[in-house]
Parts: C-alpha cells; structure tokens; sequence
C-alpha cells in the first residue's frame, strides 16, 4: 500500500536478553484505527514507543508518513499521548500549546494554541498552570498537544484515563470523526468497548508477540471479547 | 582453550621470559640504582593504559554510528582492562617515585592529568553499572567515553600551555635511555601490549558468553512460564 | 532555530515562576565557600587572597552542578524529557537551548557570587569587571555545555545526584585550570593573560561540539 501511514517489518525490540517485541509487520493505512489489546506486560507501550521514535528498535524497518523520512521527519508526523502527559507543571496550559507547536515548527504557534483551546474546550484551564490541574483535566491538554502539528499518525496509551465520562464520551466523538480520513490511529486500552466504538483494526500482543483478529471481531465487544481470549491463549501456547 | 589460545598464552609467556631476562640484564643506572628498572614496566603500563581508554571511546563512536551490541562489549572490556594496567600503573609509579624523589607522589601536571584520566574511566565504569537498560547504558557510556577521551589532548594542551615545571620525564624521550637500556624497554612495551591485547580479547570473549548464557537463560525462562 | 529558542525560553520562564533553582545555587555555592573557609582559613598576611580566584571558581563549579542537576529534575516530571525527545527538530538544538539556558541561569548566580565575594575578601573588582565577566562567562560555558550533556546522562541513571558530579567534575579540570589561572592573574595584574583564554576556548569548542553531536544519542530512551 503506497499511501500507507504506517510501514513496519520484521520491527523488533530487545532489552538486553529479553525480547519485548518480538519481529512485527504492520501497515496502517489512513483512516485506519488499530486497537492494541494484551495484558500488562505485553509489550503495547513498547511498540508505542517505537512507533513515536522514542525507542529504537533494535532490528527492523519503520517508516511513518512520506516514504522514506526518518529521524526528524519521522518523528514529527507522530502525536503521542501517554501515560505521562508530557506537561510542564510550572507553565499554563496555553504556554505547553505554544511551546509544543514551537517545537514541531508549526506556523504561527500563538494562534494554533488558541484554536485548540477553543475546540478542545480548555478555556477554563488555558491560564492555569498545568501543576495545579486535577489529573482529567491535565490529560485533556496533554491530548490537545498531541494534536498541535496535525500528525498523520495518533498513538494514544489509555486515553480515557482519569477522562470523567462526559469529557471520555466527547474524545470517543473525536477519534471516530478522524476515522476515514487522512490521519491513522493505534488505541492502546483495556475497554473492549471503546475498541469496538473506535477501531477498525484490533491487534493483540502478549510477551512481544503479537496476533491480529479477524474484522469480524470488531462486530460486537462480545465478539471481541471472545476473540482475544482465544487469541491470548493461542499466543501463550505458542512456543 | 583451544590450541591458538594456548600458543599466544605461550608466546606472550615466553615474550615476558626474555623481557625479564632482558632486564635483569640490563646495565644499572649511574645515578638512580636499580629502582631505575622499574622504568622498563611503568611506561609500557601507561601506554596500555591509554590504548584501553582510546579503544573504549573508538568502539563506543562505532557503537553509535552501527549499532551492534558487540562495539559496545569490545568497549566494556577495552575500558576494564585499561583500568587494570592503570592500575599498576599508579602502583609502579609511585614506587619509583619514592626511590628517586624521595616522596611517594608529587602534584606533577603529568602525575595529576593521568590520575585524573583514570578517575575519569572508573566513572565511565561506575556509569555502566549504574544505568539500567542494556541498550540505554551501551549509548550513555559511549557517549561519556567519547567525551572524556577528548581529555586526553585537552589536559596534555594544558600541560604544553602552562610551561613545563613538570618533574616527570618526557614520555618518549629516546636520549633518557642509556647504553644497553633500549632492547629491554622496547622488549617491555612489545610484551605489555602484547599482554594488554591478550587480556582484551579474552574479556571480550567473555562478555560474548555472558550475553549468550542471558539469552539463553531468558529463552529457558519464557519457555518454562509458557 | 526555532526549537532552541523556544527551549530557552521555557527553562527561563520555569526558573522564573519558581526561583529555586537560582536561589539553591547561590546558597549552595557560599556554603561550599564558606565550609572551604573553615577547613582552612586563609592566613591574612599578602598571600591570602591567592587562594581566592581558586575558591571563587569552586563555588561556581558546584553551583554548576547543582543547577544542571535540577535543570533535568524539572524534565523528569510528567516525563516531559520524553515530548523534547520527541520533536522533530534537531536535537543538537534543544542542547543548545537547554545549555543556554542552565548559562545564563550560572552567569547571574555567578555575578552575585562575585559581589559576595568583593565584599567578603576585600577586593576590587569593578575596574576588571568586564575582564572577570569574560573569563566567568568562558568558565560558565565549558560548565554549561558539558553539563547539559551530562546531566541528561545522570539523571536517568540509579544514584542521578551523586552520578552527575563523579561524571562531570573530572571533565571540568581544563576548564577549572583556565579559569582559575586566568582569575588569578587578572586580580594579581590587572591584565588577563592569553594561555589560559586559550584552554578555556579550546575546552569549552571541544565539548560544545561533541554535546551538539552526542545529545542526539542521549535523548532516546
């Protein structure tokens, strides 16, 4: 696939001894949403981190957005939610915007700050500093400055975490309106139904394997459900 | 051992059988006595010294720029060894310091810039300890080795900037060497090398099976809890 | 470009909005002196002031590395190290704005603490100051730059405050050497001496350089 947003092969990551991925192909075409589902430990936020360039891997090839790009390029067509929400306590919440859209080079920083505030709703929180935000309210910012450099691929670690329901309900709305569009995501979660409600794809990884379900799975989070259990006990089995 | 390992442990035995012979041989030192012999071990020493530390940082630039957890073991064990014969060499040193100055150390910019470079690669040693994540503390220690290899000419820049008052004598000042003094020091340094080189490779070879016994020990344990 | 900036600019309005890091060095660095002080008091006959410059610089040194300590201890919270590591920019850059930053924080703890110190040993420094401001900045800058680099090694290691200065400190001798030297015939003459700016130069290019090209290996995880 030309247009693919994201091109793995053989993408492998070893500490040490321990493999905590093992060799993986994977392409993500625009529109496309993969769910990553496994228990802890699997390795989700390891391929996570790879695919944002944050770890290298240790055998393998990535490439993500235009053909060919890699350092710099690569990584600025990643937007990475995670655990952490990448904030710096002392600054505002708009001062986190605006330093973020500095660093990615986005064009008139000040404005795009304003824009996703506004259509994030932080305008309660913007003159705030991040450190005195409760733990919902930090990772909604943390969320808008994924966003700032309109990145081809969105890679969100347990999203809804700490998100109350009306704030979880709307980010849902959010990642489903990008679906068919221009932009790939991978969903790391524990929420079958959220995997269901988002995803168009669902893969699942226990100890740095991985297995990706059949779209049927997707039908229903009882189907999915029933799905990933056979396909973690086929992944212990395996070996 | 196998039988190539076994001739070079031989070879490097016999090397140092003839410098020792070499000198007991040698004439005494008008002016110093016989402590004057311990110059034919502590210059090699420190050349060996230096080559750990520059090995260290050579395979830590190549770890960098190719990847391949082996540079970073040649590093490890380069870095390790340096300090062993750094070691002696602050031993030897002093000895034969004591003997012809008369006091066991002098705060000589020669003296002073060595101990500091070897302070330097015990902290690049005490870095690979204390970093966790193999891959991590392969690129961290890479990273320091190459800076503090810049040392080196740095400190010996200082030492030409602020005039020689030092009391050490010039490395590799062939007329320091009296008749009869120059087979058994260049015997000394071919056989410290050559010593240096052996004891490299084998802590390399080393590395290498530790890293396969984790490996394997890893694949015993997925299996097991599979 | 726009990166470094956009890192100074932070790590001054952080320092701004919290002044800790700046008022821990200054008190940390008098205390150094001040412990030094006790452990040896300078005699007051003519000599005393020659060891001065030497207690001058040891004080900027461990305010340099109790600042490079916390200009990353800031980075650990939320994992902000993390979002620097992943900007598409050049990451020799964000060193650049990091180093500038954690400098010019040094060059105003160092300002004061050269007042402090004209005070305490009696010494006239305003007819050199500009003089004394270079070869302070030149020091700043070999603290700065090895520093920055360092720093991002240490705290991601076990045992981050203690790592830093085994790590930094021996790197910092050239410098130190320079520094010291240069200060010390510039109260005694009046007139700064060429060798000493020299190494200081040198130094400070040398790990300027190697930080520009290495902090791109750092910042991964």
């Amino acid at each position: 696939m030309s247009g693919a947003v994201v091109r793995a092969a053989g993408l492998s990551k070893r500490f040490g001894p321990l493999a905590a991925l093992q060799p993986l192909d994977l392409t993500l075409a625009p529109g496309e949403t993969l769910a990553l589902l496994g228990p802890n430990g699997a390795g989700k936020t390891t391929l996570l981190r790879l695919l944002a360039g944050l770890a290298r891997p240790s055998a393998g090839a990535l490439a993500i957005g235009a053909e060919g790009a890699s350092g710099p390029a690569r990584r600025g067509a990643v937007g990475l939610v995670a655990h952490a929400t990448f904030l710096y306590a002392q600054l505002t919440a708009r001062e986190n915007l605006v330093l973020t859209a500095k660093l990615y080079g986005v064009a008139q920083p000040a404005a795009r700050a304003a824009a996703l505030i506004a259509a994030h709703e932080l305008t309660p929180v913007a003159e705030r500093a991040v450190g005195e935000l409760s733990r919902g309210w930090a990772q909604r910012v943390s969320i808008a400055r994924a966003l700032v450099h309109e990145p081809r691929l969105l890679l969100l670690d347990e999203p809804f975490s700490g998100l109350d329901p009306g704030a979880a309900e709307r980010l849902a709305e959010r990642l489903a309106a990008q679906r068919g569009g221009e932009r790939a995501a991978v969903l790391v979660t524990h929420e079958l139904a959220r995997a269901v409600q988002l995803a168009t794809r669902a893969l699942v990884l226990v100890r740095g394997r991985a297995r990706e379900l059949a779209a049927a799975a997707l039908a229903s989070p009882a189907a999915l459900e029933a799905a990933y259990r056979d396909a973690v006990a086929a992944l212990e089995a395996a070996r | 051992m196998t039988a190539w390992k076994r001739a070079t442990a031989l070879l490097l035995a016999l090397l140092g059988a003839s410098w020792a012979w070499a000198v007991w041989n040698a004439p005494l030192d008008s002016v110093q006595g016989v402590i004057q012999k311990i110059l034919y071990v502590h210059p090699p020493l420190a050349f060996a010294t230096y080559a750990g530390f520059i090995g260290a940082a050579l395979a830590g630039a190549l770890f960098l720029a190719r990847g391949g957890e082996r540079f970073d073991r040649f590093a490890a064990a380069s870095a390790e060894v340096g300090v062993v014969f750094g070691t002696l060499m602050l031993i030897t040193g002093p000895i034969w310091a004591k003997g012809t100055w008369g006091k066991w150390w002098t705060w000589d910019p020669r003296l002073t810039v060595t101990l500091l470079l070897y302070l330097t690669y015990v902290a690049y040693l005490l870095l690979r300890s204390f970093t966790e994540g193999s891959e991590r503390a392969a690129r961290f220690a890479a990273v320091y080795a190459i800076l503090g290899s810049a040392l080196i000419p740095l400190n010996y820049y200082a030492i030409e900037l602020f005039g020689n008052r030092a009391l050490h004598p010039d490395n590799l000042q062939r007329g320091s060497l009296g008749e009869g003094m120059g087979l058994p020091f260049a015997l000394g340094v071919f056989a410290t090398l050559a010593a240096f080189a052996f004891l490299l490779v084998r802590r390399f070879e080393l590395g290498e099976l530790r890293a396969a016994r984790a490996e394997q020990r890893a694949n015993g344990a997925q299996q097991e809890s599979a | 470009m726009s990166a470094l900036l956009a890192v100074l600019w932070k790590d001054l309005a952080i320092e701004w909005r919290s002044r800790d890091r700046f008022a821990a060095m200054l008190v940390f660095s008098l205390l150094v002196v001040l412990v030094l002080y006790f452990a040896a008091p300078p005699s007051l006959d003519a000599s005393r002031n020659a060891h001065v410059p030497g207690l001058l610089w040891v004080a900027y040194v461990f305010a340099g590395v109790l600042g490079m300590n916390r200009a990353f201890a800031a980075e650990l919270e939320n994992d902000a190290l993390s979002a620097l590591a992943l900007a598409p920019a050049d990451r020799g850059f964000l060193f650049l704005g990091k180093a500038a930053a954690s400098f010019l924080v040094l060059a105003a703890v160092q300002a004061l603490g050269a007042v402090f110190f004209a005070l305490a040993f009696s010494l006239e420094l305003w007819p050199v100051a500009p003089q004394l401001a270079l070869v302070a900045g030149l020091g700043g800058l070999g603290i700065a730059c090895a520093g920055t680099l360092l720093a991002a090694i240490s705290v991601r290691t076990r045992y981050r405050e203690v790592m830093l200065p085994l790590l930094l400190l021996p790197l910092l001798v050239p410098v130190l050497l320079g520094a010291v030297r240069a200060t010390t015939q510039l109260l005694a003459t009046g007139s700064l001496p060429w060798p000493p700016l020299q190494l200081l130069i040198v130094a400070d290019a040398v790990y300027a350089i190697v930080a520009f090209l290495c902090f791109e290996y750092v910042l991964d995880e």
